[in-house]
């Protein structure tokens, strides 16, 4: 087995270094580095003056590797806009984004297992398929359309909620957080059922025919034709096997619960990672793009490093490379 | 009929799809007695899995059991099969790999179906657990391991351990072989036989080869196309068969005799009729080499408990 | 044609409601935008036959200055949101077609390359497609955007908007049509007609385009209905998002983004009209998906 763990790091490495190839190709070479720092009136001189600085005569393989060495350290050089480092205007908003993440996919996680769990028991029933229906409905939406919606019916005719920003937040340190707070809390509702509604539908479909399945294979057959009662044959036959493979996808998604949070944040002007990027994407603020891109490419090649390591620890049978037939 | 355990008496189970409503099983009729072992062979489709299924309530939806009932232990079962799934009757299917739940240890699994049965302590359980395992020739030791570590004639005994662990009445026996190595399958249905002879445990012993009915079972019961053609003792019955589907499946059935080298294997011409085709009156006269003209009009019943077949009529007391 | 209206297939689309209805709506609203020029009262985009004046105009109410009357209402330029919408339909409509072609194109060439030819090409094209999997699409979609954006000098942004749009959703949406040809033509090219086609002297690539290929456009049909509707919603939110569509030339997430400014003050026409088009437009794609994908699903019969 740890030849496998070893096999798969080592295919993480490998990508990693593909996506920091990319970022640092994008950071390097789209738009002009020094045009955008120095501006049209400076001489000739302080250009190469800056170009040296800035190592851009170097070997390619030098400056990728001090690219690399930089990002390691965090040092992403200066946004275009307004010159703040790049490292602290994204740490500065991380918290943001990740508290937005987290409970997005708790609620779709929890939420979607129970309804899908429900849905499948319940085969053919009245509520079930009243629940599949508008399931459609989530899954076929776009995100920002949900968002939009939500922000009509809940803060401009019924004005329970607010429809933008993080309401008050906490500082703990490096970290802000706004579960502290009565506003802070209200501001996560909207946002946080908008970036999880898509998920919350793709798990409760999943997690629902994942179990249909499982409820056809032969051992759940055979558990039932020894007897045991609907909950046990339920509980302790079809749903381990049915959590498996969602709790994994699950795991994937939470990659795109992040890419989601840009157009969330920006429907809501959530003061979070993704607004920072759809911005540099709009004014092509290289150094943040780039930054942004390295930083969600590690974060995706982990998470589906982790999602690997998880499915060898539950499902024994891929434990030993050497199982009879 | 006193000392009979199971009476299936004229099931039916049909589902419905676009061309119309089919009939798995038409108007089916048979018994097992106490301490028996029953053989119920046919060609694939013909019913065989759908009895089992329809005894123990486990019809898969679209299809249900539209007419008859079921009759054990002289009370008729139709609407109890939770009460007696396990405890008295009992299944085991035909892919061992499928049957037992990947994730769990065999022990778990073992455990799990003796506490639901059995009024007994956990400590209780374990060692009936382990015994249980003994019996089928497994090691006691192994309650710990996985299904997938063991191949695949031990995988079917820890299934004949499970279904054996409730101490049921009746066993029915879905193929129980057919996915196993030919050295095996011997091992597995001596095992079985000889562990229900010990317990009185009676079996239905589904299968399509003629052999395994030959070497196993006391009585035998045909089917084709969802209908009994013949049941009766399974050596009266292999070699004197009275349906003319008996005699072919007798006839084409390979053998390794000094008489059987070099000669032709016979074969019944043409298949078995597809559930939405089925022909008037006898199902098998399309085929039958000794089909009369009653056979193309009216469906037979069953004569002298025995064959479903005009040419006994004849012959034969009708009930 | 006769034979497809006797097929199994078709008495299962008339079987199912659901699938007739979104035919249907999809079919309604294709047409719409196609001759949207014929149905539309005004042309939403030249500046001529605007009147500011007529700005903020509820539906179906005269407005107080001019008296003109609006189906739908009108934006806060004065233009017409019955028109814009069927403009907007079109614009949409067009750069989902255009994306999906492009991913099809793409992936279903790359597929019969990879699934052919093997080797070395078949595992480079299959890690290039891993990583770009580990990625959501809208994210690979964006950033193709951003770098587009980035390459291009700032006078061509503007004008190339739609095209870029086009490219980026295509890019990012070519990997299943690869992955599903892939594995059809390595299944494909074991069988006896190919090995014949062989044996008569056919190039690779005339095997490949004329006798491997009509055999794996089923799944592709399946997989090209779900991407229209994928590239619509991303096309949508990469337009509302600001990155997609101009106000020039907006597609319907234009114009929501612009309604969503003045959700505040009231005029909710804006909104919401060119929102419940989207809703209605996703919805009956990803459904006429679904039931194409269940239909044609050989497993569940």
């Amino acid at each position: 087995m740890l030849v496998i763990i070893f096999r798969r790091l080592g295919q993480s490495i490998l990508v990693l270094f593909i996506v920091a190839l990319i970022s640092f190709l994008i950071f390097r070479y789209v738009g002009n580095p020094v045009d955008n720092l120095m501006g049209q009136e400076a001489t000739l001189a302080q250009r190469a003056a800056l170009i040296e600085a800035l190592g851009l005569n170097d070997p390619f393989y030098k400056q990728y590797f001090n690219f690399i060495w930089k990002a390691l350290q965090f040092d992403f050089g200066n946004s275009y806009r307004g010159a703040l480092p790049v490292s602290e205007l994204i740490a500065s908003r991380l918290p943001a984004t990740i508290e937005l993440a987290v409970t997005s996919a708790f609620f779709a996680l929890v939420l979607g297992v129970i309804i899908g769990i429900y849905t499948a028991i319940n085969r053919g029933g009245y509520i079930a398929n009243l629940i599949l229906s508008t399931s459609l409905i989530g899954v076929s939406l776009p995100t920002f359309l949900i968002g939009v919606l939500l922000i009509w019916l809940f803060a401009v005719e019924l004005k329970w909620l607010p429809s933008f920003g993080r309401g008050d937040v906490v500082q703990l340190g490096w970290w802000s957080t706004g579960f502290l707070t009565i506003s802070g809390i209200k501001s996560l509702v909207l946002p946080s059922i908008t970036l999880g509604l898509y998920q919350l539908t793709l798990i409760m479909r999943l997690t629902r025919s994942e179990m249909l399945e499982v409820m056809r294979q032969d051992y759940v057959r055979f558990a039932k034709a020894l007897g045991l009662s609907s909950k046990q044959v339920n509980f302790n036959h079809a749903l381990p096997n049915t959590l498996v493979p969602v709790i994994t996808i699950a795991g994937l998604q939470l990659g795109s619960i992040v890419a989601f949070a840009i157009i969330t944040e920006t429907v809501f002007q959530w003061p979070g990672v993704g607004l920072l990027f759809i911005n540099a994407v709009y004014f092509v603020d290289i150094p943040v793009m780039s930054a942004y891109l390295l930083l969600v490419g590690v974060l995706f090649v982990i998470i589906n490093l982790i999602v690997d390591l998880l499915y060898l620890a539950i499902d024994p049978r891929l434990r030993d490379s050497n199982s009879s037939e | 009929m006193d000392d009979n355990l199971l009476e299936v008496r004229n099931i039916s189970v049909t589902f419905k799809n676009r061309y119309g409503t089919l009939k798995a099983l038409d108007n089916l009729s048979l018994n097992v007695k106490k301490g028996e072992i029953l053989g119920l062979v046919g060609e694939s489709g013909a019913g065989k899995s759908m009895t089992g299924a329809a005894i123990l309530g486990l019809i898969d939806p679209p299809g249900h059991m539209s007419s008859g009932e079921i009759w054990y232990k002289g009370k008729c079962i139709n609407d109890a099969h939770e009460a007696i799934r396990g405890r008295e009757i009992s299944m085991i299917f035909q892919d061992p790999l499928m049957s037992l739940n990947p994730l769990r240890r065999i022990g778990d699994q073992l455990l799990e179906t003796i506490l639901t049965h059995m009024n007994v302590t956990k400590s209780e359980a374990i060692k009936r657990a382990r015994k249980g395992l003994e019996e089928v020739g497994i090691d006691p030791n192994r309650l710990n391991s996985y299904p997938h570590t063991f191949s695949g004639g031990m995988r079917q005994r820890v299934v004949i351990a499970l279904a054996l662990a409730p101490e049921p009445s009746l066993i029915i026996a879905d193929e129980p072989t057919t996915a196993l190595d030919v050295s095996v399958q011997a091992q597995i249905l001596d095992l079985l036989k000889n562990l229900c002879k010990e317990r009185g445990t009676s079996i239905i012993l589904v299968t399509h080869d003629m052999g395994v009915i030959a070497q196993t079972t006391d009585r035998v019961g045909v089917l084709y196309a969802g209908r009994l053609a013949e049941i009766g003792d399974t050596r009266e019955v292999l070699t004197n068969p009275k349906h003319p589907y008996t005699k072919g499946l007798v006839d084409s059935t390979p053998r390794i005799d000094a008489n059987s080298f070099y000669k032709e294997l016979y074969q019944i011409s043409g298949t078995m009729p597809k559930l939405d085709a089925m022909p008037n009156g006898c199902a098998f006269h399309p085929r039958c080499e000794f089909a009369i003209d009653k056979c193309s009009k009216e469906t037979p019943q069953v004569f002298s408990d025995r064959a479903a077949c005009w040419l006994l009529e004849n012959e034969a007391i009708v009930e | 044609m006769e034979r497809f209206f006797k097929s199994d297939f078709f008495y299962d689309f008339l079987r199912a409601p659901v699938a007739i209805i979104s035919f249907c709506v999809v079919a309604l609203l294709v047409l719409s935008a196609i001759f949207a020029q014929f149905i539309a009262p005004t042309n939403p985009f030249d500046p001529a036959s605007l009147e500011l004046m007529n700005g903020f105009t509820p539906p179906m109410e005269p407005n107080m200055f001019t008296g003109d009357v609006f189906l739908l209402g009108a934006d806060d330029q004065g233009r017409d949101l019955f028109s814009a919408i069927l403009y907007g339909l079109r614009i949409s409509l067009f750069v989902g077609i255009m994306a999906v072609s492009l991913a099809m194109v793409m992936g279903v060439l790359l597929g019969l390359i990879a699934g052919y030819v093997g080797g070395w090409l078949d595992n480079l094209i299959m890690r290039l497609a891993d990583i770009q999997m580990t990625f959501p699409s809208i994210l690979i979609a964006m950033l193709i955007f951003g770098v587009a954006r980035g390459l291009l000098p700032p006078e061509l942004r503007y004008e190339m908007a739609i095209t870029v749009l086009i490219i980026s959703i295509g890019l990012s949406e070519w990997v299943p049509f690869a992955r599903t040809v892939r594995g059809t033509t390595m299944v494909e090219k074991e069988k006896e007609y190919v090995a014949a086609a062989q044996l008569i002297g056919l190039k690779r690539w005339q095997i490949m385009i004329r006798h491997i290929l009509p055999n794996v456009l089923g799944p592709v049909l399946v997989i090209a209905t779900i991407t229209f509707a994928l590239a619509i919603i991303a096309e949508a939110s990469l337009s509302f998002l600001g990155v997609g569509a101009p106000r020039t030339e907006p597609s319907l997430g234009t114009l929501i983004r612009v309604g969503q400014d003045f959700l505040f003050s009231g005029e909710w026409w804006i909104l919401l009209f060119p929102a419940l088009t989207l809703l209605a437009l996703a919805l009956a794609v990803n459904l006429l998906g679904d039931w194409l994908r269940d239909t044609l699903n050989p497993r569940l019969k």
